[in-house]
C-alpha cells in the first residue's frame, strides 16, 4: 500500500502522522487463487451439512440424510436376514424412489450456498478479493455438487457394503454399483446446476426452495404422466422423447438403458440411448455456464 | 370490529402477483392445463385423467397453496418489515384474516378451478367427475394455505417443512402407510370428491370426518397465524 505520510516505520511516533499507527503489515506469505476456491468449497460443503452454523440448521440437512439411508438398513435387514440372492431394490433404482428426498434435499440447501450472500451483500466482499467470480461459482457450485453426491453415493456405498458382506456374486455387484454411482453423478451434476441456477436467481429463499421443488418434481411427474399415457395408447416414443425434458425422467431413461430395471419407456434404440445421456451431460454445462454468466455480471455491477 | 382491512388484502395482493413470484403461480396451473389439452386433442375422451389426480392433486394444488401462502406473509418475516405493519393500530388476527383471504382466492384461482378445467377439458362427457375434483381440491386447497399460512407465521422454515409435510407424510408415507389418511389433507378432499362422483376414489375417513378435520385444521390454522403475530418476536437469519 502506498503511504502517504512522512513514514515514522512503525518503529515511534512521528509528529502529525496520523495514518501510520505503526501496526505491524502482514508480510507471511499469500496463498494463490487455487487455496481460496478451496477454501470456499470446503466451507460451502460444510455449509450444505449445517456444519459450521447454528444447531438448528443442521437439523434438516442431517434428518434428510437419515431418512434417505433408513431403507438401506431396512433392505440389508432382510437381505441378510431372509438369505435373499439379490437386492429387493437395485442400486440405481434406490435414488428414483427416493427422488422426493433427494429434491427437498437440493432445493433447501442451494439457497443456503447460492442465495445468502447475495441477499446480504456479502458477495461484494467476496469478490473484492482476488478471486473472479467465475472461481466463486465454480467453488460454490462444486460444494453443492459434492453435498449432493453425499446424498447419493451414501446409499449406494451402504447397499454395496451390506450386498457384499451378505455374500452376493462380487463381480456383478460391483459393476451394478459402479453404473449406479455414474447415474448418480450425472443425476447430480444437472440437479446441482438447475438449483444453484434458481436460487441464485431468486433471493428469497422460500420462493427459491418452492421454484426448485416445481421444476423438478412437477416436471417429473408431467413427463410421467405423459409417459404413461403413451405406454397405455402403445406409442411408447412419444414417452421416450419427453423422458428428455426431466432430470428424473433422463436418469430413469438412461438407467434403462444402462441397467435391466424396469421403468417406463425406457429408450429404445442406440440413437435414442446416446441422446439421454448426452442431454443429461448437456443439462450440467448449460446450467453450470448459465451460472458463471450470472455471476459474471452481478461481479459487474 | 372488522375482519378484513382493505389496505392489507391490497398488499398482500400485490406481494402474491408481483414480478416473478405471480409469473410462477401461474406457470404450475398452465402447465397442467397444457397438458391437459394437449393429451386430450391427441388421445380420445377420458384417457390420461391421471394429470388430474397425480400432477395437478398431489403436486400442483399443494405447491400453488404454499406459494401462494408464503408469499403474503413470508417475505415480510424474512426482512423485518412485518413489525411496520404490526405497529399500526389493526388486529393481528384482521391482518393474519386479510392475508389468508388474499392466499385463498390465489389458492382457488390458481390451483382449484385449473383443475376443474383440466377436467373438464380431458373427459367433457362427465362433467360430474370435473366437479368433484374441482370441490376436492376446493376444500383441501383451503386446509393447506391455512395450515401453510400457519407454519409461515411459526418459522422461517416454513417453505420446507410444507415441502416435508406434503411430499413426505402425505406423500411418501401416506402411500405407504394408510392411516395416515386420517391426519392428511389431500385425503379429506378426495372424501368430499369421492361424495360427489363415484370416479373419485374414496379413501375411507367419512364425509363428516374429512369435513370436520378440514374445518379445524383451516380455522386453527388462520387463528394460531394471528396469535404469533400477536405475540410476535423479530429473530435474526441463522
Amino acid at each position: 500500500m502506498a503511504d502517504p505520510v512522512p513514514s515514522g516505520g512503525g518503529r515511534g511516533p512521528v509528529s502529525g502522522a496520523i495514518y501510520d499507527l505503526g501496526y505491524r503489515p502482514y508480510d507471511g506469505p499469500r496463498n494463490g487463487l487455487g487455496a481460496i476456491a478451496w477454501a470456499l468449497f470446503v466451507e460451502g460443503f460444510r455449509n450444505a451439512f449445517g456444519l459450521g452454523r447454528s444447531g438448528r440448521s443442521k437439523v434438516l440437512p442431517f434428518l434428510l440424510l437419515g431418512i434417505n439411508l433408513l431403507p438401506v438398513v431396512i433392505i440389508v435387514g432382510v437381505l441378510v436376514f431372509i438369505h435373499l440372492d439379490e437386492l429387493p431394490l437395485g442400486y440405481a433404482a434406490y435414488a428414483s424412489r427416493t427422488q422426493v428426498l433427494l429434491s427437498i434435499f437440493v432445493a433447501a440447501q442451494a439457497p443456503v450456498l447460492f442465495s445468502r450472500d447475495l441477499r446480504h451483500g456479502t458477495i461484494a466482499l467476496y469478490l473484492a478479493r482476488p478471486l473472479p467470480s467465475t472461481a466463486y461459482a465454480v467453488a460454490r457450485w462444486a460444494s453443492l455438487l459434492a453435498a449432493t453426491l453425499v446424498f447419493l453415493l451414501t446409499p449406494i456405498l451402504a447397499l454395496y457394503l451390506g450386498a457384499v458382506l451378505g455374500e452376493l456374486d462380487f463381480g456383478e455387484q460391483t459393476a451394478a454399483a459402479l453404473k449406479a454411482a455414474l447415474l448418480a453423478v450425472l443425476l447430480a451434476t444437472g440437479l446441482t446446476g438447475i438449483s444453484g441456477l434458481i436460487a441464485s436467481v431468486s433471493v428469497r429463499r422460500g420462493f427459491a426452495v418452492v421454484a426448485t421443488i416445481a421444476v423438478l418434481l412437477l416436471g417429473n411427474g408431467v413427463v410421467t404422466a405423459v409417459q404413461g399415457i403413451s405406454e397405455e395408447q402403445s406409442r411408447p416414443r412419444i414417452g421416450e422423447v419427453a423422458g428428455l425434458f426431466s432430470p428424473y425422467s433422463l436418469y430413469r431413461g438412461a438407467m434403462g438403458a444402462l441397467t435391466d430395471e424396469r421403468v417406463l419407456t425406457p429408450p429404445t434404440g442406440g440413437g435414442l440411448q446416446a441422446a439421454y445421456f448426452g442431454v443429461m451431460v448437456a443439462l450440467a454445462l448449460v446450467s453450470l455456464g448459465a451460472l458463471l454468466v450470472r455471476y459474471r455480471r452481478l461481479a459487474g455491477r | 370490529m372488522t375482519v378484513l382491512n382493505p389496505t392489507i388484502l391490497r398488499l398482500s395482493a400485490q406481494a402474491l402477483l408481483g414480478r416473478r413470484r405471480g409469473l410462477v403461480l401461474m406457470l404450475i396451473p398452465g402447465l397442467v392445463l397444457v397438458l391437459a389439452v394437449v393429451v386430450r386433442a391427441l388421445t380420445e375422451e377420458g384417457v390420461g385423467y391421471d394429470i388430474v389426480s397425480e400432477v395437478g392433486y398431489t403436486l400442483a394444488l399443494p405447491i400453488v397453496a404454499l406459494l401462494a401462502a408464503s408469499a403474503v406473509l413470508g417475505p415480510e418475516i424474512d426482512d423485518g418489515s412485518i413489525v411496520y405493519l404490526i405497529a399500526k393500530p389493526v388486529p393481528r388476527h384482521a391482518v393474519a384474516v386479510s392475508k389468508y383471504v388474499v392466499a385463498w382466492l390465489a389458492t382457488v384461482a390458481l390451483g382449484a378451478f385449473p383443475l376443474f378445467l383440466a377436467g373438464v377439458v380431458l373427459d367433457a362427457s362427465e362433467p360430474g367427475r370435473a366437479v368433484a375434483w374441482g370441490f376436492a381440491s376446493l376444500v383441501s386447497g383451503t386446509a393447506y394455505t391455512a395450515l401453510f399460512l400457519g407454519l409461515a407465521a411459526l418459522t422461517r422454515h416454513a417453505v420446507v417443512i410444507g415441502l416435508l409435510y406434503v411430499l413426505l407424510w402425505e406423500g411418501l408415507l401416506g402411500a405407504l402407510l394408510t392411516g395416515i389418511r386420517w391426519l392428511a389433507i389431500g385425503p379429506w378432499g378426495l372424501q368430499v370428491g369421492s361424495a360427489i362422483s363415484d370416479a373419485v376414489d374414496e379413501p375411507g375417513t367419512g364425509l363428516t370426518y374429512a369435513l370436520l378435520a378440514a374445518l379445524v385444521v383451516t380455522a386453527g390454522s388462520v387463528w394460531f397465524a394471528g396469535d404469533r403475530l400477536r405475540s410476535f418476536t423479530l429473530r435474526g437469519d441463522e
